[in-house]
C-alpha cells in the first residue's frame, strides 16, 4: 500500500525520518534508494536548514534536493501533543526509524525509544549523534568537520611535518549516513528472522576512526603513531599527484615493480628506468623526493586527461584529478547512470545523483525532492486512516498544513 | 546474540574493500570462508603495518591482514586448478554470499558470470566492488584508491582552502576509497539478504567505488549537476567560507566552527569580550564575511588558542555553545574517555601478534551488538575443517 511501487530489494518497507541537514537524510536517500518507502516528517516551525538557507522558495531548495529525492513529505507540527500523536500512529506502521536532532530532543519531544517502542515493540530505531548517544562527552556538538577531526581522520591529511589540513570540508555527515544505514538494515535481518527490534545508536566520530582503522591497529599494535605524509604510502612509489598545464593535475600510483618500469618508459628516460636500485619498492622508497621532481617536472607541461590516457595504455594506474566541471562531464557517470534525471510531484525534470551501485532488480530512481507536506493526505489518510473532516481540522488548528 | 550469524558468506575478495565488506558482515555474526591463494594468502597479508614478532610467519604479522579479517575462516584454495574450482563450486552451494574485489571480467573467469548467475546461482547474493563497475572505459582500466579518489572529485577539493599553486592531498590514511566502498557494499548485500528471505532470489550487485565517493558529496554534486550552483576549476568549489579551521594549540590542534552569531557571541564570552571583536559588525559571519575580517579573526584565534591545551579549551568552549574540538590522534583516541565509554576499542589475542587493543564499530545495537569473537585466522587455519572433513552438503 505504498505510496509508489519502484522496485528494489526493500520495498515494502517503510522508514520514517525525523532528520535534519544532511547525515540523518542521507540515510533516507539510500533506504529510498535500495525501495523503500521514506517519510520525512517535517514541522513548518522547525524546518531543516537546507530547505532555507539562502533561498526563496522551501520547495525549490537545492541542497534540500540534492540529498532527498524519492522521499514523502508529511508536515507535522512535532511540537504539539496531536502532532506528536500523529507521528507515533506513523511510526506504530513503520519499520525504521532514523533520528539525528540535537542530543536529548526526541525525548524532551516525547517520540524517544521507550514511547516509540511502546507503540511499536518491533521498530528499529535509529539515533544519531556525534559522539552517539551516551558517554561523558555525549553533550557535544559539532559538524562534519568536526567529526574529523575527533575521529582521527584530520590529522593524517596534510604535508608531512607540517600542520594537519584535515579532509576537505564537505567530508564525514554522508558516510556517517551511510553507516546507519548499513546498521538499520543488519537490525532490521535480525527481527525477519525471528529477532525483536532495538535501538541503534551511532557515533560519528567512531564512523570517521571506522575510516583509518589500519592506522589506528598501527598504534595499538606497534605503537606506530602514523602522521600526515603528503601524497605517500608505504605500499607503492612513485604515488602522488602532479601539476600539468593550465592548473590541471594529474593522480599517479605505481603499484609494483613492472608498473614503475612502465611509468619510467613513458617519461622517456632510460636512466631511471635502467636504475638497478629504482626496481625494487625500497629503493624508489629511498629516493622518493627525487623520482616526485622528475615527474612533476615531466607532467608540467601536459594534458592530464591526456597523460593519464596514455600512462593507462602502458598499463600505469593514473587519472585526472577531476575539478568540479569535470565532475559532471565525466561520461563514465552519465553512461552508467549515477547521472539521471528525476521528476518532481509538478512534473518538472531535474538532473540528480543515482545510486552508486547498479543491481538485478534495482529500484527505479525516479522522483525528485517532496514539497514541504506534499504527501500529508497520503500519510494522513491513506496510512493512518483519518477521515477528510478530521484531517481538514488538524490542518485548520495548524498541526498540520 | 548476533543479527547475522544465521547467514553464510564466501569471500574471494583480496583487496581492502572486499576484505572490509567481508569484515562488516563477519563482525556481526556471519559465517564468512575467505579463500586464500596456496603460499602467501591473501595479498593484505603482505602489507603493513607488518609487525616484528620472534619467529613469527611473515604471512602472520601484518596488522591491516589482522584488522580487515577478524571473526573469519581461512580456507585455501587453487581456484586454477579444477579440483580448487570444484571445492569453490561446493561451497557456493552453501552459501548466502559471494563477495568479490578483483578487477571486472575475473567472476566470469571463474564460471561465475555476472550474466548468467539467475541460472547458474540463482539464491546467491553476489557483490562485485571495483573503481569504475562493470564496464569501465579503457583509459580507467588501472586504478588505486589515490587515482579513484581524484577522478571522484575529492582528491581536487582536498584540503579545503587551498590555493591554486598547492598540489592536492590524498585524504587520510592509505585505503579511506576501498572503506567507503566496502561499507556500500554491506549495506547493499544486507539490502539483498532481506528481500530474498521472501523471493529466494539472489542478486547481482555491482559497487563503483567511483560513484561511492562521488555519492559521499551529493549535498554539492547533486546542486551543480541540477544547475544550482556554479562549476568550473577552481580548487575551492566545495568550501565553505570563514574562518573556520585547524588551529595550532599549545599541546597540538584544535579544529573551530564558526557560522552563526552564536558562536561568535560564545567566543565573545570564552574571551572575555576583548577589544578586537568589537571592531567586527553584528552578523559579519552571516552578512559581511570579507576576506579580511576572516584573516583578522582567524590570526587572533590562532594567537589565542597556541596558548591553550587542547582539551581544556574545547570542553570550556562547548559549555558556552562554541563549536571548537581536538584534532585527535590515535593516541588521543585511545584515552579518549567517550571512547572508553561505549568501548570502541576491544582487545583481541591473535596466536602470534599477541593481546591488542582493536578498534571495532561505529554503531551500537541494543539487542545484536557487533563483536570480535575471534582473532582473523592464521592462513589456511580452517581449511581442514571448513572443506575437506564437510561433505558438500547443500543448504537450505
Amino acid at each position: 500500500m505504498a505510496e509508489k511501487n519502484r522496485g528494489g530489494p526493500l520495498q515494502g518497507l517503510r522508514v520514517v525520518e525525523l532528520t535534519k541537514v544532511w547525515a540523518g537524510p542521507y540515510v533516507g536517500k539510500l533506504l529510498a534508494f535500495l525501495g523503500a518507502e521514506v517519510i520525512r516528517v517535517e514541522s513548518l516551525e522547525s524546518l531543516d536548514v537546507t530547505r532555507v538557507y539562502g533561498v526563496s522558495d522551501m520547495n525549490k531548495a537545492p541542497g534540500f534536493m540534492a540529498v532527498n529525492p524519492q522521499k514523502l513529505s508529511v508536515q507535522i507540527d512535532m511540537k504539539t501533543p496531536q502532532g506528536v500523536q500523529l507521528i507515533l500512529d506513523l511510526l506504530a506502521k513503520s519499520d525504521i526509524v532514523v533520528e539525528n536532532l540535537r542530543p536529548g530532543a526526541v525525548k524532551r519531544l516525547g517520540l524517544g525509544y521507550e514511547a516509540v517502542r511502546a507503540v511499536n515493540p518491533g521498530i528499529v530505531y535509529v539515533s544519531m549523534g556525534m559522539y552517539g548517544n551516551e558517554g561523558p562527552l555525549a553533550y557535544q556538538t559539532g559538524y562534519a568537520p568536526c567529526f574529523a577531526a575527533l575521529g582521527g581522520v584530520s590529522m593524517l591529511v596534510g604535508e608531512s611535518d607540517a600542520a594537519p589540513e584535515g579532509m576537505n570540508v564537505r567530508y564525514a555527515d554522508s558516510t556517517f549516513g551511510a553507516a546507519a544505514a548499513y546498521a538499520a538494515l543488519v537490525a532490521l535481518l535480525h527481527r525477519r528472522r525471528g529477532g525483536s527490534g532495538q535501538y541503534v545508536d551511532v557515533s560519528a566520530v567512531e564512523c570517521m576512526s571506522s575510516m583509518i582503522g589500519d592506522a589506528l591497529m598501527a598504534y595499538t599494535l606497534g605503537g606506530q603513531l602514523q602522521r600526515a605524509e603528503g601524497n605517500r604510502v608505504p605500499d607503492m612509489a612513485p604515488h602522488g599527484v602532479y601539476p600539468c598545464q593550465d592548473g590541471e593535475w594529474i593522480a599517479i600510483a605505481a603499484s609494483s615493480d613492472q608498473a614503475w618500469q612502465a611509468l619510467a618508459g613513458a617519461m622517456a628516460q632510460p636512466a631511471l628506468a635502467a636504475d638497478a636500485q629504482l626496481a625494487t619498492l625500497a629503493g624508489r622508497k629511498a629516493r622518493e623526493d627525487e623520482l616526485d621532481a622528475a615527474l612533476a617536472q615531466w607532467t608540467a607541461q601536459q594534458s592530464a586527461a591526456e597523460l593519464a590516457a596514455a600512462l593507462q595504455a602502458r598499463g600505469v594506474a593514473a587519472a585526472k584529478s577531476h575539478a568540479s566541471v569535470d565532475m559532471i562531464a565525466d561520461p563514465q557517470f552519465w553512461e552508467r547512470g549515477f547521472f539521471l534525471e528525476v521528476q518532481d510531484g509538478e512534473g518538472h525534470s531535474r538532473t540528480a545523483l543515482g545510486a552508486a551501485w547498479k543491481m538485478t532488480d534495482g529500484a527505479r530512481i525516479c522522483d525528485g525532492a517532496p514539497r514541504l507536506g506534499e504527501h500529508n493526505a497520503y500519510v494522513l489518510g491513506t496510512l493512518l486512516g483519518l477521515p477528510e473532516s478530521r484531517q481538514q481540522a488538524l490542518s485548520e488548528a495548524g498541526i498540520t498544513r | 546474540m548476533s543479527a547475522l550469524k544465521t547467514y553464510k558468506v564466501l569471500e574471494l575478495a583480496e583487496s581492502v574493500s572486499g576484505e572490509y565488506a567481508g569484515k562488516l558482515l563477519a563482525d556481526f555474526g556471519a559465517d564468512l570462508i575467505k579463500i586464500e591463494r596456496p603460499g602467501t594468502g591473501s595479498p593484505t597479508r603482505s602489507l603493513g603495518p607488518l609487525l616484528a614478532r620472534d619467529g613469527a610467519a611473515p604471512l602472520e604479522c601484518s596488522g591491516l591482514f589482522a584488522y580487515l579479517n577478524t571473526n573469519k575462516y581461512s580456507v585455501v584454495l587453487d581456484l586454477s586448478t579444477a579440483q580448487g574450482q570444484d571445492r569453490l563450486a561446493q561451497l557456493l552451494r552453501q552459501v548466502d554470499v559471494l563477495i568479490d574485489d578483483h578487477a571486472p571480467g575475473y567472476l566470469a573467469g571463474i564460471g561465475l558470470d555476472p550474466q548468467r548467475l539467475r541460472e547458474s546461482h540463482p539464491q546467491l547474493v553476489v557483490c562485485s566492488i571495483t573503481p569504475y563497475g562493470q564496464n569501465p572505459p579503457d583509459e580507467r582500466r588501472h586504478a588505486e584508491d589515490l587515482t579513484v579518489f581524484h577522478s571522484s572529485g575529492w582528491g581536487f577539493h582536498t584540503p579545503s582552502g587551498a590555493s591554486a599553486q598547492r598540489r592536492p592531498l590524498k585524504g587520510a590514511g592509505r585505503f579511506l576509497p576501498s572503506y567507503e566502498a566496502g561499507l556500500e557494499a554491506a549495506l547493499c548485500i544486507a539490502a539483498a539478504l532481506y528481500e530474498r528471505e521472501d523471493s529466494r532470489r539472489g542478486r547481482f550487485i555491482d559497487i563503483a567505488k567511483q560513484d561511492v565517493l562521488a555519492s559521499r558529496v551529493d549535498y554539492v554534486l547533486g546542486q551543480m549537476v541540477a544547475g544550482d550552483m556554479d562549476v568550473g576549476t577552481s580548487r575551492n568549489a566545495f568550501d565553505l567560507f570563514g574562518p573556520a579551521g585547524i588551529f595550532a594549540c599549545r599541546d597540538g590542534y584544535a579544529y573551530i566552527w564558526m557560522s552563526a552569531p552564536a558562536h561568535w557571541d560564545a567566543l565573545r564570552k570564552l574571551l572575555g569580550n576583548p577589544d578586537w571583536m568589537n571592531e567586527f559588525p553584528e552578523r559579519w559571519l552571516e552578512r559581511e564575511c570579507t576576506p579580511p575580517r576572516v584573516a583578522q579573526c582567524r590570526a587572533q584565534i590562532a594567537a589565542w588558542l597556541k596558548t591553550r591545551d587542547k582539551d581544556v579549551v574545547a570542553a570550556e568552549a562547548q559549555a558556552l555553545g562554541l563549536i571548537l574540538v581536538p584534532v585527535n590522534d590515535a593516541a588521543d583516541l585511545l584515552r579518549s574517555p567517550q571512547y572508553q565509554f561505549r568501548g570502541f576499542f576491544r582487545e583481541v589475542e591473535h596466536p602470534v601478534l599477541g593481546k591488542a587493543l582493536y578498534p571495532t564499530v561505529p554503531y551500537r545495537l541494543s539487542e545484536t551488538p557487533a563483536g570480535i569473537r575471534r582473532a582473523a585466522p592464521l592462513l589456511g587455519q580452517h581449511t581442514e575443517e571448513r572443506l575437506l572433513s564437510k561433505g558438500s552438503t547443500s543448504h537450505g
